[in-house]
């Protein structure tokens, strides 16, 4: 399907004369595709393409279709400034697409905002510019968020536990990863926990025992972890491994339902912003039955949040209208609700102000083992966005 | 006794990737870079076996380092026998190219999402209980003694083996060896096959224990200071760079900061080589050469 995904991307760049820019959205994005990290953007950026292929085939958006220009950066800022530059000076994009790792934020950031082209963070991490007070050309509609995902969390572990917590973090030595967990450190012992230990792992490590180790000895009972998949699930079969039966929290990333199947671990929680495929709903069985046509290579489960950008393009774009422009578009994202369709707990809602969503919502999810299936263990618990 | 353990674990890993580098090296003074990427390919080869052999786990494994070593012997043939006689730096940033195209390939053919080639195959990953109330996995167990029975196997080879003789004479003196009778071409390639399997024993046994991604091409990289540490032409320096860098590692996660192990390596790395820049046990007449 990346074979395919690319050819398209490529076929696409070739096709998108500007005679034909001229008669659709144009829109392009930037994403890691392949490279370390591809595994999270990939999918997302796959779904994408999917969604707005099925939106083209229904007749596009008031008559015109949509040109979706995909563009590798591979997580590099450099292959990134340059797909920027490309899509925003050839294509002419009237939005900028961001999905991949914050380190290509500010030169595409910057490249927007040069041209006035609004920059959407799709299943990317929403950078701080689009907290409120937003700035006019950043929007995201990526699930987690940082410091509101840790109070989430944290929150389910004080209702949960049934004796005192002795909580230990595990983060990727990435920025992002260890100002969420630093964060969490601070909050804990205000909620009555106390830190026992904070784990800070280099990406890539080939043995995570070491670190388990530490978290194990320091005697959590308790452990969260909000970093990338791969640390998040690592530390936890290595921490079992060492037999160590506490409970482990983590944020739902995209492989979070067939990870929860893979390893059966009752006292494994999910901490997410998007519903999973177990809750059934008849978006899921709509995003199912288009990858199945597509043939995609992802699992269902992993394509939501690209779904979800989908959701929110088509209805900026139905928003500013046609013609469209960078700034009738923007103007439109910046007091847009979309619908997501329980694939959220609310719309996503902007303002002039915020630009991430008005609420954000959480469900908890663990493996049953009794039932052999994935149980939802807390439902939608809403955060005001301030 | 987990934190010995730990090093142990550790020492291994970072020795079967390692003897890989000194193999080529030894033999042909090239600098494998893209060691790392062969030794994912080889992992996601055993996801393809697993896939053709279906719930025979040991058909899928030995089917994988089987195209491990066929694939060494082609990345010789098709990619670095034109090199030979060239300056070392060619051959060096070849295998650079190699390992960017090698990390697109896989991600073209199996995506780039997280694999476990553990559960098409049916196996489960169970923690074995040592004395002391150490704990260590059955992958990362048998990993260890792989790593042992891969170096015993190369001693004996290099020391009594016809072929491992014919390389150890190719490493030395080439020329000489080739007026002498010996193919060299046949003598790289084997050295590069040798190399892709103790790689992909590498690659297949962490696939096994924790699974597999793009992040394994940049394991392979980390093990690469041990071997320098060692010396580059040394296997025991590499078994010995090993240890000293895994014992560091897990010795400053455990008692200072887990951050140091990203560059605690490194350092071993910059003050051996200030002490002995041809590496704790390699030939300082060979690092002269190069």
């Amino acid at each position: 399907m990346l074979l395919r995904l690319q050819g398209a991307a490529m076929a696409a760049v070739l096709l998108a004369a500007p005679a034909a820019a001229q008669d659709a959205y144009t829109i392009g994005l930037t994403g890691a595709l392949t490279g370390p990290p591809a595994s999270t953007y990939a999918p997302a950026a796959d779904a994408l393409r999917l969604y707005v292929e099925r939106l083209n085939a229904a007749g596009g958006i008031a008559g015109k279709k949509i040109n979706l220009i995909l563009q590798d950066d591979a997580a590099e800022p450099g292959k990134a400034t340059a797909n920027a530059k490309k899509l925003l000076a050839q294509d002419n994009v009237l939005l900028l697409l961001n999905a991949s790792l914050s380190s290509t934020f500010a030169p595409v950031v910057a490249e927007a905002k040069r041209a006035g082209v609004p920059v959407l963070f799709a299943s990317s991490v929403c950078p701080k510019e689009v907290y409120p007070p937003a700035d006019p050309l950043q929007f995201c509609s990526t699930a987690f968020a940082s410091t509101y995902d840790s109070r989430a969390t944290l929150a389910f572990i004080k209702e949960t536990a049934k004796e005192p917590v002795k909580i230990g973090f595990s983060a990727m030595a990435i920025p992002l990863s260890r100002a969420e967990m630093d964060f969490a450190e601070q909050q804990a012992p205000g909620l009555g926990m106390t830190v026992v230990g904070k784990e800070v792992i280099p990406p890539p490590t080939p043995d995570y025992t070491p670190f388990a180790t530490k978290l194990k000895d320091a005697g959590a009972n308790w452990v969260f972890s909000w970093a990338p998949w791969v640390t998040q699930v690592r530390t936890l079969e290595a921490l079992r491994r060492l037999d160590w039966k506490g409970d482990y929290v983590a944020w739902a990333h995209i492989e979070a339902e067939g990870e929860l199947a893979r390893l059966k671990d009752g006292a494994f929680y999910v901490v997410g912003a998007n519903a999973l495929f177990q809750d059934r709903l008849p978006i899921h069985q709509e995003i199912a039955e288009a990858a199945k046509t597509a043939k995609l290579t992802y699992p269902i489960e992993q394509l939501t949040e690209g779904w979800i950008a989908g959701m929110v393009v088509e209805a900026a774009l139905k928003a500013t209208g046609w013609p469209a422009s960078p700034e009738k578009l923007a103007a439109a994202m910046s007091t847009l609700k979309v619908d997501t369709k329980g694939l959220r707990g609310g719309p996503i809602e902007w303002t002039k102000d915020n630009h991430f969503r008005t609420r954000q919502y959480y469900r908890v999810y663990r493996w049953d083992s009794g039932k052999g299936a994935i149980q939802r263990v807390k439902d939608w618990t809403a955060f005001d966005v301030q | 006794m987990q934190l010995a353990v730990n090093i142990v674990v550790l020492t291994a890993i970072y020795a079967l990737i390692a003897c890989g580098y000194v193999l080529i090296y030894r033999v042909s003074r090239v600098l494998n870079l893209a060691h790392g990427e062969l030794l994912m390919l080889s992992a996601y080869l055993l996801l393809w076996t697993a896939s053709l052999f279906a719930g025979h786990a040991i058909a899928a494994i030995a089917a994988a380092l089987g195209l491990s070593l066929v694939v060494g012997a082609m990345v010789y043939l098709f990619l670095l026998r034109k090199l030979t006689g060239e300056m070392a730096l060619a051959a060096v940033l070849t295998t650079v190219a190699l390992g960017v195209l090698l990390r697109g390939v896989t991600v073209l053919l199996w995506s780039a999402q997280q694999q476990y080639p553990a559960v098409p195959l049916g196996l489960s990953n169970w923690a074995i209980a040592l004395p002391g109330g150490a704990r260590i996995s059955l992958w990362a167990g048998l990993l260890v003694v792989t790593t042992l029975a891969v170096y015993a196997s190369l001693f004996a080879f290099l020391r009594l083996g016809r072929w491992g003789m014919r390389m150890r004479a190719a490493g030395q003196n080439p020329l000489l060896a080739a007026q002498r009778g010996i193919n060299l071409h046949a003598i790289y390639a084997l050295a590069w096959s040798l190399s892709t399997l103790t790689g992909a024993l590498a690659g297949v046994l962490i696939a096994l224990d924790s699974g597999l991604g793009q992040t394994m091409a940049i394991i392979g990289l980390k093990a690469f200071p041990a071997a320098l540490v060692g010396g580059l032409d040394s296997l025991a320096g590499a078994l010995l760079g090993s240890a000293i860098v895994a014992s560091a590692e897990v010795i400053l996660i455990h008692h200072v900061d887990p951050l140091l192990s990203e560059v605690i390596p490194f350092l071993v790395l910059i003050v051996v080589l200030m002490l002995r820049p041809w590496g704790l046990l390699g030939t300082r007449e060979e690092l002269d050469r190069v």
